[in-house]
């Protein structure tokens, strides 16, 4: 599903936020991403969902090399990858349900499939009572619920989540990560960025591990759970 | 995927954001109609001055003075040819007439000349110069070729006064030509920047329906129905101003402005002025929300 060759992501005047990333993540993996702030797990996820660029080395995206990708395939690639971002992302001036079906409207789905699928989305995170108000209205939490519904009505091949559990109290934590491994369960393919060294050794799946820009782990269940245990 | 629910998406999600976001609206409209309104204004102006120089130059004769002994043949010939050069009427003018005519003139003055015994006028024709034909260059020409003709003792067409209105005609043309670029250009500015106002209130938008996966031209479309609901708006609120303006000056109040009319009435072509600001406002509303636009759609 996602490929990357030696990548290096440098901004001008700046050290690299990233340096020689290898990885290889299969269709319906589920892989979390961690490592301390600023190590550059959110450039890592950009690059995954094109909003960056690598300076070095080559992306793949389901097959498919992203530097030859030209700008306007790009809206096409990203209608298959659903993204949570660490800031929600979601429009003030637009009610919760209005937010969640805007990855809808994009496609020109007809407007009331659109409230159907939002409604029916927005009762699997547990906010359908939230429909209407406006996300500014909302906990941290629940925006993160909205944000996730948002990445999900689409029914996205891949799913890219930065802390999507970081406002969560521990019992919407163990909620949204059973969303989540129910999705995997699907066959979507999901990417998590955490810092949450609970929830890797709960889930014991896949980890990644980033420190300063480089792959410092690559490890399986236990033992990444173990791994981290000794780094937290 | 259908195109109707695009379409239906689209016009909800401009006439949504106008009425989200009313006050960016309202100053775009404002400063569109208000570049309109100075359009319209100059159209204005420029329409009622051609008219005064228009009916200045109504009276552009060319008289030519024929001797006593000219014959017949020839005069035809020439009178031919006048009508043929400058596309005008040729009248044949009696001595009795021009004295007549002279006398009339005169008033008082005049009624000693009716007791002459004889008409010291001679025949003359008299040709009523169309516009087109009141070139001073092509006309001096003519009247130099008329003047060599034998039978011919003198040609007079108002040189001086016909080159002075071409000077203010061609003065008009080129004042005109300034305030409509300084007009159009202030409009483009004004309204670019009023729109990228507009646009920049919606930036996290634009963002988010990017990484959600829609095309620049999905992204794109709203903005440009905006600006051209912005247009209409405008060039309806600026046809409103100027007819407002037109009657406020026919009315007779119109105080300083009151020398612009032409006995009263104001020469307006509603249709065309109409067309040209709907078309100009639609224009540039496109206009500034496609250049708007495009700086936020690199996401």
């Amino acid at each position: 599903m996602i490929q990357m060759f030696h990548v290096t992501k440098a901004y001008p005047g700046d050290p690299p936020v990233l340096v020689d990333i290898n990885l290889d993540i299969d269709k319906g993996e589920f892989v979390f991403l961690t490592g301390p702030s600023g190590a550059g797990k959110s450039t890592l996820l950009k690059l995954m969902f094109l909003a960056e660029r690598p300076t070095r080395g080559q992306v793949l995206l389901a097959g498919r090399n992203v530097a030859r990708l030209r700008e306007s395939g790009i809206p096409y690639l990203r209608r298959n990858i659903g993204v949570v971002f660490q800031d929600f992302k979601l429009l003030p001036t637009r009610t919760v349900a209005e937010n969640v079906g805007f990855t809808l409207d994009v496609l020109g789905t007809p407007r009331d499939e659109v409230r159907d699928r939002s409604l029916k989305m927005l009762r699997r995170v547990g906010l359908e009572h939230k429909a209407d108000v406006s996300p500014v209205k909302l906990s941290g939490g629940e925006q993160q619920r909205v944000s996730l519904a948002r990445a999900l009505v689409n029914d996205p091949a891949l799913l890219l989540a930065d802390e999507p559990t970081g406002n969560l109290d521990p019992a919407l934590t163990v909620e949204i990560m059973d969303l989540l491994t129910d999705v995997n369960a699907r066959g979507t393919t999901v990417v998590v960025a955490t810092h949450d060294a609970t929830l890797i050794e709960r889930y014991q799946k896949r980890t990644l591990r980033l420190e300063k820009g480089t792959m410092v782990a690559d490890e399986r269940g236990a033992k990444a759970a173990r791994l981290m245990s000794q780094t937290a | 995927m259908s195109a109707t629910s695009k379409l239906a998406y689209f016009v909800r999600t401009a006439v949504g954001s106008i009425v989200r976001s009313p006050f960016v609206h309202v100053i775009a409209v404002a400063s569109l109609s208000l570049s309109l309104l100075g359009f319209g204004v100059a159209r204005l102006a420029r329409a009622q001055l051609d008219a005064l120089v228009d009916s200045l130059g109504g009276e552009v004769e060319l008289t030519v003075y024929l001797a006593g002994d000219a014959p017949a043949e020839q005069v035809a010939e020439l009178e031919r040819a006048l009508t043929q050069r400058t596309g005008g009427e040729v009248r044949r003018v009696s001595p009795a007439e021009a004295l007549g005519r002279l006398a009339t003139q005169l008033g008082e003055d005049g009624k000693g000349l009716t007791e002459l015994s004889d008409n010291p006028l001679p025949w003359s024709l008299e040709v009523r110069l169309p516009k087109a034909a009141r070139d001073p260059a092509a006309l001096a020409d003519l009247a130099t070729r008329t003047r060599a003709l034998p039978f011919v003792t003198g040609v007079d067409y108002g040189e001086e006064a016909l080159a002075r209105l071409t000077m203010i005609a061609r003065a008009l043309e080129i004042a005109s030509l300034i305030v409509f670029s300084l007009v159009f250009l202030t409009a483009v500015i004004v309204v670019s920047a009023t729109l990228q106002l507009a646009i920049f209130a919606r930036r996290e938008e634009i963002e988010i329906q990017k990484l959600v996966g829609a095309t620049d031209r999905f992204v794109r479309v709203p903005f440009l129905l905006e600006g051209l609901l912005q247009g209409l708006l405008a060039a309806a609120l600026a046809l409103l101003a100027v007819l407002g303006l037109v009657t406020w000056l026919e009315s007779g109040d119109g105080g300083l402005l009151a020398f612009t009319r032409l006995d009263g009435r104001l020469l307006v072509d509603w249709a065309r002025l109409s067309a040209e600001l709907v078309g100009i406002g639609c224009l540039l509303g496109l206009l500034g929300s496609f250049i708007a636009v495009r700086r936020f759609l690199r996401v």
